[in-house]
């Protein structure tokens, strides 16, 4: 399974902004994610199955606002019984697929519904604070939220605090339009596009 | 802009919420015969309290989930947030 890049026709490699004088290693860095496999599990409301039952590549079912994850998988609390599961393995619900029956959890193929822009450098969350409503000094290594970004409905994953590196999903089709907004707002610290 | 306190997510602003009406208008039964006259105020009949309402909030770029609010509708102090199946 091999994805189309969202954006491909607008992502140019190379330096922006306002990055002239300085650190190369102190600029945000901008990069699209691709080739990635997501699906949403959903736990169906008469289900009397514990969340405990189930495991996915090993990791189990994360608390709200939480993320389970290992160097592979990672999957994201998106609402009571609602899960994203994100992986780079490709074939990991072919696999895993046996222990998800259709009788208790909904599975949805969503790998090439969404477009992911990475963010990465310290002033990461400057970035954020631009255009979503959330306190995103509240937010750490290991949480993940949905909210908006300049009115568009997106998904964070706040990957690592060290470097600071956070991950953000938007759907597919608004996803020129959310890269514009990300990469205009980093223009004032100066980014490297990657 | 308001700060409503999500019953799954916590304290979010107002902008990831939508707006769901009358809190305390309950649909009549399944299979129950309805007259047309409590059909039309299932419809169309709503309060428009001055002070403490019930509200239904959906939390639309968030956990996607209905809850109910109490809301003061002068000051807009929202005193109470609950999931739908708990009582305010």
């Amino acid at each position: 399974m091999t994805q189309f890049s969202v954006l491909n026709s607008i992502h140019k490699k190379g330096k922006f902004g306002n990055h002239e004088n300085k650190n190369e290693k102190n600029l945000l860095k901008i990069s699209e994610i691709n080739n990635l496999a997501i699906f949403q599990l959903v736990k169906f409301k008469h289900s009397a199955i514990e969340n405990d039952y189930l495991t996915i590549d090993h990791l189990g079912l994360p608390a709200p606002l939480k993320v389970t994850s290992n160097d592979t998988t990672r999957i994201l609390w998106m609402g009571p019984n609602n899960w994203l599961i994100v992986s780079k393995k490709l074939d990991l619900l072919e696999n895993e697929s046996k222990k998800i029956d259709n009788v208790n959890f909904a599975l949805t193929d969503l790998s090439n519904s969404k477009t992911i822009i990475e963010i990465e450098g310290d002033l990461a969350d400057e970035v954020l604070k631009k255009g979503c409503p959330l306190n995103i000094n509240e937010m750490k290594e290991g949480d993940c939220s949905n909210s908006i970004y300049n009115s568009i409905s997106v998904t964070l994953d706040f990957i690592s605090d060290n470097p600071k590196k956070i991950r953000v999903f938007s759907l597919r089709s608004y996803g020129e339009s959310f890269y514009h907004s990300i990469t205009d707002a980093c223009l004032e610290y100066g980014y490297i596009a990657i | 802009m308001l700060n409503i306190k999500c019953p799954y997510c916590g304290e979010r602003a107002q902008k990831e919420f939508a707006y769901g009406g009358d809190g305390t208008i309950k649909r009549p039964e399944l299979d129950k015969s309805v007259t047309d006259k409590e059909w039309d105020a299932f419809v169309y009949e709503r309060k428009s309290p001055r002070g403490k309402h019930v509200e239904f909030w959906h939390h639309i770029f968030g956990c996607r989930q209905w809850f109910r609010a109490q809301r003061d509708t002068v000051t807009h102090e929202i005193f109470k947030t609950v999931k739908l199946d708990e009582e305010i």
